[in-house]
């Protein structure tokens, strides 16, 4: 009954479902493109959120930082992540398959920063070359090749992961060797690998309390607190393009509520004869906000179908991931703006299905 | 029949048993603007089961508001009405509802077929929502009585003017009304198609079903038993 009411006049109802269509793609899509951003954007960026870089304030005259400050800034850290104390410096590092300058890390516990692709981190590096992804592609090292970095000769022990997050500490270009490889008793950085983000924000707190209790000793860096921001930022912008995908829908609940309101007006004397003929008020106003329900699922699901391509095509056109679009929060927000799209349908049919069902079957036939 | 009409007498056989509808002392009044119309004053009417009843009077005289309480769409000012017997004025909305789907059919001018759906199912339509109910058969059997069984899947825009009057007539018996009200039957028909439907409601009749029309047809009136003329909403004359 309510699809044949509907079929009575196509195009205007074609316009109705149009409506609720584009307000719910525009619901879903704007939604899911937001939240992709947003994990995307997490994805990048983790890695620097959970990192703390403490180096040697320069302002205040210290150039490095000795055995004591890295002792207490292990301290300070606790158990809330690990402290590894860098020495660094550029090198010029050469194989058989050629030459290339690269950042050189020394340190005792590479393992707690960087990953291998190949061969394995040692808990104490005491012998080998760690060599980051780039520089073993440019010169084509594997597992027990040989390295020269300035004038001493090493054996690559292990390959490391390409990394893709922005990290302060970037292992792409570097050679990672053991402490003693660069000479000296002080340190250029400490890097602190904290287990979260918030226990990044604490040991940088405590940090900045502890050495820098009497002067500006060391500069602490940690994004956390930053990356908080972000997260913020993103969870505003995606508010702020559900907010406008809203407005579209409300739109489009307007236009189903015109449509109905003109169909139940110009049905007016149909339903007073239904009223008539002994139909009770609640069956028509059944069957009307059936075909206003009608509207909404077929609007609403065609409009989750087309939002849900549209994110898969975003894989296509963009440097993103199916991992990020093949989540459940996206599926939430198809399912959602369905959802929503059907209650508008329904309140904006409620009204004018009322005020037809409840007219007085004189008044209604009148015209 | 009753050829005096007294309030008395009609009183006495709005109780009988055999009276299908009537209306006791009923009056009916409009606001409209500020101003108060009186549409009825003081109508006493009794319809027999199987009575063919017109009422005739000029525009502005009352005869639809009569019909609107005749057919409980409407409720009096003042008075009583009674079907079969038993008081009706009071009833609420879902009462009265169910009370003139039992015994009250009803057939327009405009016949008000609903144009998506089929002869047939425009029959069933007072049934529509009745479960467990298939009124299809009967449907069927409606139409053929009214000359209409090769007519029974048109839309009614496939259909001639009094060929949807006949489908309406036939909506209106499919629930086996005392009862069928009609509004200007004959008003959108030509001369010939009226007098068949006329012949329609004079079968209908024989059925014992009580046949009230309103209408300004000179040709209603030879077909009906009684015929009331309405003037200012009282009843000036009995014919």
């Amino acid at each position: 009954m309510a699809t044949r009411n509907l079929g009575r006049n196509r195009v205007r109802t074609a316009l109705a479902a149009l409506g609720v269509l584009i307000g719910v793609f525009a619901i879903a899509s704007l939604g899911i493109f937001g939240n992709v951003l947003a994990l995307s954007a997490e994805a990048e960026l983790g890695g620097i959120g959970d990192q703390v870089i403490v180096t040697p304030n320069q302002d205040a005259g210290s150039n490095a930082l000795t055995v004591r400050d890295v002792d207490a800034i292990a301290r300070a850290t606790g158990s809330d992540g690990t402290a590894v104390a860098l020495r660094s410096d550029n090198g010029l590092i050469t194989a058989s398959g050629g030459q290339t300058f690269g950042q050189v890390y020394a340190t005792e516990t590479p393992g707690v920063l960087f990953t291998a692709a190949a061969g394995t981190i040692p808990d104490r590096h005491r012998q080998g070359a760690i060599v980051g992804a780039e520089i073993a592609d440019e010169l084509s090292l594997e597992v027990g090749s040989a390295i020269e970095v300035a004038g001493a000769r090493y054996r690559v022990i292990a390959v490391l992961e390409s990394e893709e997050m922005i990290s302060p500490v970037s292992p792409n270009n570097a050679v990672v060797l053991p402490e003693s490889a660069i000479g000296g008793r002080t340190y250029d950085q400490v890097v602190v690998q904290a287990d979260s983000g918030a226990a990044a924000t604490a040991i940088a707190d405590r940090v900045r309390a502890q050495l820098n209790a009497r002067e500006e000793r060391v500069s602490v860096f940690e994004l956390s607190s930053l990356l908080e921001t972000i997260n913020e930022f993103f969870s505003l912008l995606n508010r702020f393009l559900l907010g406008i995908a809203g407005i579209s829908l409300v739109v489009a609940g307007v236009s189903i509520f015109n449509v109905m309101l003109m169909s139940t007006n110009e049905r007016k004397q149909e339903i007073g004869v239904l009223r008539a003929v002994g139909i009770h008020k609640a069956d028509v106003l059944r069957v009307l906000l059936a075909e206003a329900a009608l509207l909404g699922v077929v609007g609403g699901f065609f409009g989750a179908i087309l939002a849900g391509v549209a994110a898969i095509g975003l894989v296509f056109v963009s440097p993103i991931g199916f991992d990020v679009v093949f989540v459940a929060s996206n599926g939430l927000y198809l399912l959602g703006a369905f959802v929503f799209g059907v209650f508008i349908c329904l309140i904006s049919g409620a009204y004018p299905a009322y005020k037809a069902a409840t007219l007085r079957p004189v008044d209604a036939l009148r015209g | 029949m009753n050829g005096t009409d007294s309030p008395r007498a009609v009183v006495e056989l709005a109780r009988a048993k055999d009276t299908a509808i009537a209306l006791e002392s009923v009056t009916k009044q409009y606001e409209t603007g500020g101003v108060t119309v009186e549409a009825l004053a003081g109508v006493d009417l009794a319809v027999e089961t199987g009575e063919f009843l017109s009422i005739i009077g000029p525009s502005g005289s009352g005869k639809s508001t009569m019909l609107n309480l005749l057919g409980l769409l409407d409720v009096p000012t003042s008075g009583t009405v009674r079907l079969q017997g038993r008081d009706v004025t009071e009833l609420g909305d879902r009462e009265r509802t169910r009370a003139r789907k039992e015994s009250i059919g009803f057939v327009f001018q405009d016949f008000y077929l609903l144009p998506t759906l089929t002869a047939v199912e425009n029959v069933t339509v007072p049934t529509m929502f009745d479960r467990d109910r298939d009124a299809t058969n009967r449907a069927v059997e409606l139409l053929s009585r009214v000359g209409l069984a090769d007519r029974t899947d048109h839309t009614p825009n496939e259909l001639s003017g009094g060929q949807k009057q006949r489908v309406a007539i036939a909506r209106s018996l499919i629930n086996e009304p005392r009862i069928v009200l009609a509004d200007e039957p004959t008003g959108n028909l030509d001369q010939d198609t009226g007098a068949t439907i006329l012949e329609e409601f004079r079968r209908i009749c024989d059925d014992g079903v009580s046949v009230i029309a309103v209408t300004h047809d000179e040709l209603v009136t030879e077909y009906a038993d009684r015929t009331v003329e309405l003037i200012d909403g009282v009843i000036d004359r009995v014919g």
